[in-house]
């Protein structure tokens, strides 16, 4: 009972977390068409910016969202800069690459400069612990587990009920059609990057309340955002969430029965077999060409 | 009447490479607009520049009054100048609805999405039994009625056709020239390209032959140009 | 035009691309490079100075054949680094656990990446685009994590330490001022590039152009996209296993750091800041950027955002990179001379 609880409890943690980051990644992906590698790099800033304000005095009521809208310019902003000006490359995808791991070492560092090294740690959405199944768990956590479900649902209800989220879907698929009913094209790469940014700083805001936080806390959570997406596909939204979750529970249950040293390696070998199988991940029935 | 549309010594192309050599057309004087010419003469280009999605080089477009040269496509769809690009290319993930959704996203179409997809779906009945499917589900003829479909739902003043019965099977295209005739009846000026000599001959009598990115003829309604010679410039001769 | 070009090469034709430079003007353009590298120490007086221009070879070695893969064969393998970080581990492991011959194990290296290189082809070999740079990338994380994992054998994020150096039969290489190592070092990006370049020029390399360009119509005339593709990568394995077995030698230790995003930011933009397809334009970047780095030593903590800035402004301002600015230049001069 106590293994069923532990698998059951981490499972859905990671793969909250895993949804919140992969989300964007996917976002990006799906409307502008690249990939955004400073994706990682937004998260701990969302969190470094959440961190200050409540340093400042405020609430964390009152800093976490202040903190999401900052990251939703900054995302806007960092589009703006290193993305729009090579729409239309060539080797758009390439470019962006390079460009994005530059500004996401420019912000990095700029972080480590400003706030320097020594780890720093935000309170919890909820303050407190309790016991679940036998197990232990913080109720931070369980927040995490219950708001991440609501902020997916509203998303995806933007996306596919209102016209702003029709029109961003839209842009993903045809540019051209888009502009010819008079979509502003421009607003909307704006507007996917800076929704995705905001998830970020959430997802960083929600690590940023149970670990301590440092400049580089965003490397692993995009990597594990790319897998999240190479499994779920990424040309669709629901895609990447339910592979979230997937490798949420792929991963507490081989961390579980063979230790989480072996997790990752495990967690490599079944990527590169998914792929080998079904290239366009489990969940896409499609891929966006990549001419 | 004043004229809708005029271009004058209108220079665009891709790149270092240019298509269109100070072209100039007028449209909405004489009704309907037909384009024909060989391919990869700058008909399509033309259309490009025209609904703002290639920027041109020199010259000017004046719509409605306005000088829209340089304009974004999206503040030309506002104006009323509405374009169904070649090729039916449309979004292939999203339902007829929310295509038709979409076509009325800028402002000005807003108050008639409602009159407007009445419209459409009177239009093309074979659409309005399918609302709800996906675009790539549908054949090729439909799709085209879609992208007809969406133009229409930006509420047109001017609406421009690139090639919509290319590459259809004859029965379709019989039922789409019919749904063409049918819009332009109801007072939509066009401006088309079509390769289909009969069809274009019956939308209109105001004919521009383009070539080498310029015009090379243009047959004004009265002129008396033998069927046979306009038959002659489409097949060179 | 272009029949008459091909069988009757004429001085007067201007070479318009570095492929298709006359062999002998080429051959002499780099011999003269080469001389000019090796006369280097004489100027740079201090074995600091001597040490980055090795960081520079090792860096234009490991950037040079990626643009091999990246550059010329249009695939983008984000493994590229663990390839490099293949062989320092292989040459750490063959001297100090096999006991084996330091120049024995630096040429096993780059046999053992060319291995891994066939290795990670396999998933890749009928994917396109980002999933190749998704498998790739998970390719060199899944190396990372058996290495951390192989603790006993490979000290996990401890590194080992002690890596027996390269010598040079009774000369000595710790107290020479780095001389030894400045000169292996020289020697090993001239062999990589010869390499590199006979293989872009050959019938080989330019079916992988082809490839690159249209791969359906390359197909068509029969050439084997499975077979080229693992050509390639294989090809661009070679030195890039060596680079990183003489860089465990030359630093006596060794650590996962190499596989890190940092390293493989740093090598892809020489890559893309020198221009793809050039092999040559990824040598300039990493003189340049290394160069560049070092000599903004004392901004600190604002070197690497300067580096970044640096970046980001080449790949928006010239789409073409450092080799790609270059030719403009030249465009423009030799314009303003005629």
């Amino acid at each position: 009972m106590n293994a069923l609880a532990d698998i059951l409890f981490g499972g859905l943690f990671q793969g909250s977390l895993y949804a919140m980051m992969a989300v964007g990644l996917a976002l990006v992906w799906t409307t502008i068409g690249v990939f955004n590698f400073s994706h990682g790099v937004l998260m701990m800033l969302g969190a470094y910016f959440a961190w200050q304000l409540v340093d400042w005095g405020l609430t964390a009521a009152l800093a976490f969202p202040i903190a999401v809208l900052l990251m939703a310019g900054v995302g806007w902003v960092l589009q703006a800069t290193v993305v729009r000006p090579l729409i239309g490359r060539a080797n758009l995808v390439l470019v962006v690459v390079i460009t994005t791991l530059a500004a996401g070492s420019l912000i990095e560092n700029g972080v480590l400069e400003l706030w320097g090294p020594r780890s720093k740690q935000i309170p919890p959405l909820v303050a407190g612990n309790a016991m679940l199944g036998g197990v232990g768990v913080s109720l931070h956590q369980i927040a995490i587990i219950v708001v991440t479900p609501i902020i997916l649902l509203a998303l995806w209800l933007f996306l596919n009920r209102t016209r702003l989220g029709l029109a961003l879907r839209a842009v993903a698929q045809n540019e051209d059609a888009a502009r010819l009913v008079g979509l502003n094209v421009t607003m909307l790469y704006g507007l996917a990057f800076a929704i995705a940014a905001s998830l970020a700083a959430l997802a960083g805001i929600f690590l940023g309340g149970y670990r301590f936080m440092t400049p580089v806390m965003g490397a692993d959570p995009l990597l594990k955002a790319l897998i999240v997406v190479v499994f779920g596909g990424i040309s669709s939204i629901s895609g990447p969430i339910f592979a979230a979750y997937l490798i949420g529970f792929f991963e507490a249950i081989c961390s579980y029965y063979f230790g989480l040293y072996w997790t990752p390696a495990l967690l490599f070998a079944a990527l590169i077999l998914t792929l080998m199988i079904k290239p366009e991940g489990i969940f896409a029935s499609r891929s966006r060409g990549l001419a | 009447m004043m004229n809708m549309l005029s271009v004058t010594g209108l220079t665009a192309g891709y790149g270092r490479v240019t298509v269109l050599h100070g072209i100039g057309i007028e449209a909405g004087k004489h009704g309907n607009v037909g384009l024909f010419g060989p391919n990869g003469h700058g008909k399509t280009t033309l259309l490009r520049a025209v609904s703002g999605l290639l920027k041109p080089k020199a010259g000017s477009i004046v719509f409605d009054g306005a000088d829209i040269t340089g304009e974004s496509a999206r503040s030309i769809v506002a104006r009323g100048l509405v374009h169904v690009p070649q090729g039916n290319t449309l979004f292939p993930d999203l339902t007829i609805a929310d295509c038709m959704s979409l076509g009325a996203f800028s402002p000005h179409a807003r108050p008639h999405e409602a009159a407007n997809k009445e419209r459409v779906a009177a239009l093309f009945p074979k659409l309005a039994e399918r609302w709800r499917q996906r675009v790539r589900t549908l054949s090729g003829g439909e799709r085209q009625m879609v992208s007809i479909g969406v133009a229409l739902m930006s509420h047109p003043k001017l609406l421009i056709l690139d090639e919509p019965t290319l590459g259809l099977a004859p029965k379709i295209k019989d039922e789409l020239c019919k749904a063409v005739l049918d819009i332009s009846k109801a007072g939509v000026p066009l401006i088309v390209v079509e390769q289909d000599v009969e069809f274009l001959l019956e939308l209109t009598n105001h004919l521009y032959f383009i070539n080498h990115g310029q015009v090379e003829t243009e047959i004004k309604p009265g002129d008396s140009l033998a069927h046979s010679d306009i038959m002659a410039m489409y097949f060179g001769q | 035009m272009s029949v008459i070009e091909t069988s009757a090469p004429t001085v007067s034709a201007p070479p318009r691309a570095p492929g298709r430079t006359p062999w002998m003007t080429e051959l002499a353009g780099a011999l003269v490079g080469l001389l000019v590298l090796a006369l280097l120490p004489l100027v740079v007086g201090d074995a600091y100075g001597r040490h980055v221009l090795i960081m520079v070879f090792i860096y234009a070695v490991v950037a040079s054949n990626w643009d091999l893969s990246l550059g010329y064969g249009g695939v983008f393998n984000f493994g590229h680094l663990a390839l490099f970080g293949i062989g320092v581990y292989a040459y750490s492991l063959l001297t100090k656990l096999a006991m084996i011959d330091p120049w024995v194990a630096l040429v096993a290296s780059g046999v053992i990446a060319v291995v891994a290189a066939v290795v990670v082809t396999i998933p890749i070999l009928r994917l396109k685009g980002i999933y190749i740079i998704l498998v790739t990338f998970g390719f060199a994380q899944l190396v990372m994590q058996v290495i951390l994992s192989q603790s006993d054998y490979t000290g996990g994020t401890q590194g080992i330490v002690r890596i027996p150096g390269l010598y040079w039969f009774d000369h000595n290489m710790v107290r020479d001022a780095k001389f030894a190592y400045f000169y292996i070092a020289l020697a090993m990006l001239a062999l990589s590039t010869l390499f590199l370049r006979v293989f872009v020029r050959s019938r080989t390399g330019k079916s992988v152009v082809a490839l690159r360009d249209n791969e359906e119509y390359a197909v068509s005339r029969g050439v084997s996209l499975v077979r080229q593709r693992m050509i390639t990568l294989a090809a661009s394995a070679f030195f890039t296993g060596i680079a990183g077995a003489f860089y465990a030698a030359y630093q006596r230790n060794a650590s996962v750091e190499v596989f890190g995003m940092s390293l493989a930011t740093i090598v892809l933009s020489m890559v893309l800041l020198g221009g793809t397809g050039t092999i040559y334009g990824a040598i300039i970047a990493s003189f340049v950027l290394t160069v560049f780095a070092e000599s903004m030593a004392d901004f600190g903590a604002w070197r690497p955002m300067i580096t970044a800035v640096l970046i980001i402004v080449v790949m928006l301002v010239y789409p073409g990179g450092i080799v790609g600015m270059l030719k403009a230049l030249w465009g423009l001069a030799t314009r303003r001379r005629a």
